[in-house]
């Protein structure tokens, strides 16, 4: 069966009534679980792995892939509305999206961020349907080395993040840093830092530290200003309107950070989570008024919100096509796919191609659910900010606690949440930036990994950093992001001295 | 504590009367050790991992056959406690000391996880109930790498040790290393110069793939779809002999390799500590029974796992056993405690 008949039976399976029937429940739920603040797709997929007993495959399968995506499509709505990461791809939604609700702006923010998504997501099913073999070798690709050498360039861009002050930025990162090397180092199995204690020996979760320092830290910013009245009854929805010029101005954003974001999706490892970051860093860099992030910019809510609903589709071509889930989600994907008999692997195409295309085919359908399921929504989203703020504010910090609850039913990590808060707070008062913090944290870990990995496999030696292209090329382009801002800068320096 | 013992000695009276009088009692009652049990609540099944890993499966799939079959009638709920390679879920356990409604699922890094100083409890802490399972351990090189057996492999370690790197998933000291070194030690290379890194995130698989590593050290299920597709070859597995199955019964054991020695990842179920002999008791007979259905036999099929039921004494041997190797061997690669 070559690949058109398969995606013709692929259709045939999302086209049947179950078909339509499976996905709109998997989208409708991963939408809703998506928006709670901290609730993401492994509690939604987990949850319905006993209900999925018994079922066709086929059908359970796009149920639950829809669950996925429809969860990373629906995080960006508390992101915007309340600075509250509904999951963990959906942090970098919030450092426009959050500012744009602010100025009034909440209903566009979030029509943006819907049609963000939903461009996103279908770039990324055309891509992974025409190429989904031929991404496998590229899956593959990385080694430690290179992992190491991405790690590194996404970090070189911490000072990009941060307005103001460097030197906060770097002590921010460094913080970063220092949290994610608590708890047993896989390298060794030695402990680090945890004091004894055995809810420290997995480290902190990253929602535990994004909820703190956004959701939490927001909450005790508006408790502290309360005669500011910038989140309260007053508070319009704004215009849904999304203008010819808007569309325009985040085309470009949309359709560079969909191919980003996909290619990042498909590295096992990175995700949508770094993928968000990395996107939203690259529109910064490329803009010509990288001034305005961070302040409301169309395009630095489009980027992160295209890219993270592409790499999920993209982290499906090393789960589909190889069996090799490339984070947590998609390992809990694989537990699904066996639990129903379904072995993911190289010869899912040719042994049950109605459910490897009956997948990709469903993504489609689930993609235009989405946006017209979420649009017509926005107007009744929006209105949770007319919530009289007392109340907002005890319903922020409840759905952040339940959220950090689920992800391991363990009431220590509340304690962490608040902890976390406390730190938010306090860096937001003193103005050190959360975002290098949040970006050291993610990239920080799997860069000291993949450096002692490789450390391990050249039996010390440096040079496998650039013996091979990918790092060399990798590391020489984080080299430049770093040098040539700097040249720029002297350069014009030394210009504004001789005159 | 005090109530429910109550309410069990009574329950588990009222229950012999009722047996008594109906006279259809099929199981010969252990009398004699304070009466029988059946439990009169929900069961709780504790997956000390996340959702989707190994003890997920093996702990929802022998839920839901006692389910269906009614080997059980009491409702099992399987909850995951999640951290600490284990450690934070059996620590939970060992809180619900003596009682009959909990239990967890078990398997070699009960052992290995507090032999490297990271939990406090283990599995000398526990009530063994029954083994249900045995997986075993798989060592996997590239498609066209240039060893096709075991001696092949272990000849190159010989040789020049700092050209072979090994991966696994857990960190050193842990299953995935041990294995290895614990084959590699019996074919004669020096397990103190073993080169081993650990990888997460399907990390493992992709650097064997591209080279980065030579050898992955795993679960055998997890190579068998990877073997079909011919993009790896299994140089040897870790069980005593053949295993049964399509492709499985194409690996080739170490033993056959002249390699004396093997690793069996077994999987079984532990209730809390002190857990009263009746209840014991209906365990046993109770994962005897799942162990040798129909049903349960489907289940192995599926995931590639074999047939290893044990309990009691022989249990209890077998663990010590084990673990007093898995020390012996630790303390020699110097990462004892």
């Amino acid at each position: 069966m070559d690949a058109f008949q398969g995606l013709l039976a692929g259709f045939q399976v999302a086209l049947s009534w179950e078909g339509i029937l499976f996905v709109l429940i998997g989208v409708v739920v991963g939408t809703l679980i998506g928006m709670m603040p901290g609730l993401g797709p492994i509690s939604a997929i987990a949850i319905m792995i006993p209900i999925t007993y018994g079922m066709d495959p086929a059908p359970a399968l796009v149920m639950m892939a829809g669950v996925y995506y429809g969860a990373v499509f629906g995080g960006s709505t508390s992101s915007i509305l309340l600075n509250a990461p509904g999951i963990s791809g959906t942090v970098a939604t919030s450092f426009d999206g959050y500012p744009m609700a602010q100025q009034g702006k909440a209903g566009k923010a979030l029509a943006i961020a819907a049609i963000a998504s939903f461009f996103g997501g279908t770039v990324s099913v055309i891509m992974l349907m025409l190429l989904a073999p031929a991404l496998a070798s590229v899956a593959i690709s990385f080694g430690p080395p290179a992992y190491f050498a991405l790690m590194l360039m996404g970090l070189t861009a911490i000072s990009s993040l941060s307005e103001g002050s460097t030197i906060k930025a770097m002590i921010s990162a460094v913080a970063g840093i220092m949290v994610v090397t608590i708890g047993i180092d896989p390298q060794t199995g030695t402990q680090r830092f945890t004091f004894g204690n055995v809810n420290l020996l997995d480290g902190f979760d990253f929602l535990v530290i994004a909820l703190g320092l956004f959701a939490i830290a927001e909450v005790c910013m508006l408790i502290m200003n309360r005669k500011n009245r910038n989140l309260s009854d007053d508070q319009k929805l704004g215009s849904l309107k999304v203008t010819r010029a808007d569309l325009k101005e985040m085309s470009g954003p949309m359709t560079r950070q969909s191919f980003v974001g996909f290619m990042l999706g498909v590295l096992p490892g990175a995700g949508a989570t770094i993928a968000s970051f990395i996107s939203y860093i690259f529109e910064k860099k490329i803009s010509k008024n990288p001034e305005e992030f961070g302040k409301g910019s169309i395009k630095g809510l489009a980027a992160p919100e295209s890219s993270n609903n592409a790499a999920t589709s993209g982290a499906f071509v090393p789960l589909l096509s190889l069996g090799i889930p490339g984070s947590g989600t998609t390992a809990v994907m694989l537990g699904a796919f066996l639990v129903l008999g379904v072995q993911p692997g190289p010869l899912l195409m040719s042994d049950r191609p109605e459910i490897f295309w009956g997948i990709i085919a469903s993504m489609y359908l689930g993609n235009i659910f989405l946006l017209v399921l979420n649009l017509p929504l926005i107007p009744y989203l929006a209105k949770i900010l007319s919530i009289p703020r007392p109340l907002l504010i005890s319903l922020v910090i409840m759905f952040s606690l339940i959220g950090v609850y689920s992800i391991s039913f363990n009431t220590f990590d509340l304690y962490m949440l608040l902890l976390f808060g406390a730190l938010g707070f306090a860096m937001r008062v003193f103005s050190f930036p959360a975002p290098p913090f949040i970006l050291a944290f993610i990239l920080g870990g799997m860069m000291e990994q993949a450096f002692r990995q490789s450390m391990t496999i050249s039996n010390g030696s440096l040079s496998i950093f650039v013996n091979s292209p990918l790092p060399l090329a990798l590391i020489i382009v984080s080299l430049l992001s770093l040098t040539i801002p700097a040249l720029i800068k002297w350069r014009s320096r030394r210009l504004l001295l001789k005159q | 504590m005090k109530k429910t013992w109550l309410t069990a000695i009574l329950a588990a009276g009222a229950l012999t009367l009722a047996g008594c009088n109906s006279d259809n009692s099929t199981e010969g009652a252990s009398s004699g050790e304070g009466g029988s049990f059946e439990p009169s609540k929900t069961i709780e099944v504790v997956a000390p991992a996340g959702a989707g890993g190994g003890w997920d499966t093996t702990a929802r799939e022998v839920a839901r056959i006692f389910g269906e079959t009614g080997i059980i009638e009491e409702n099992l709920t399987v909850i995951n406690k999640e951290g600490g390679g284990g450690a934070i879920g059996w620590a939970y356990i060992h809180g619900q000391d003596g009682s009959a409604h909990n239990m967890f699922v078990a398997s070699p890094p009960l052992m290995f996880v507090p032999l490297n100083g990271q939990s406090e409890h283990g599995h000398e802490d526990f009530t063994p109930l029954a083994n249900v399972i045995a997986d075993y351990g798989a060592f996997a090189v590239s498609a066209d790498s240039e060893w096709d057996d075991l001696n092949d492999l272990f000849d190159q370690m010989k040789e020049d040790p700092e050209s072979v790197t090994v991966v696994g998933t857990s960190s050193p000291g842990s299953m995935d290393h041990m294995q290895f070194v614990r084959i590699a030690k019996a074919a004669g290379v020096d397990p103190t110069k073993i080169k081993y890194v650990s990888a997460q995130d399907g990390g493992a698989l992709t650097s064997v793939l591209n080279g980065s590593v030579d050898v992955f050290s795993t679960g055998v299920g997890e190579t068998v779809e990877q073997v079909r597709a011919g993009n790896i070859k299994v140089l040897g597995i870790t069980a005593e002999e053949r295993m049964e199955g399509e492709v499985l019964s194409e690996f080739p054991t170490a033993i056959e390799q002249g390699i004396d020695e093997s690793f069996i990842n077994w999987r079984g179920f532990f209730g809390p500590p002190n857990m009263d002999q009746a209840a014991i008791d209906y365990y046993e007979e109770k994962f005897k029974e799942l162990s040798e259905s129909e049903e349960f036999a489907e289940v192995r099929k599926k995931y590639g796992w074999s047939e290893m039921y044990m309990s009691g004494e022989e249990y209890k041997e077998f663990l010590d056993t084990e673990k007093q190797e898995i020390q012996t061997l630790l303390e020699e690669i110097g990462l004892g405690n």
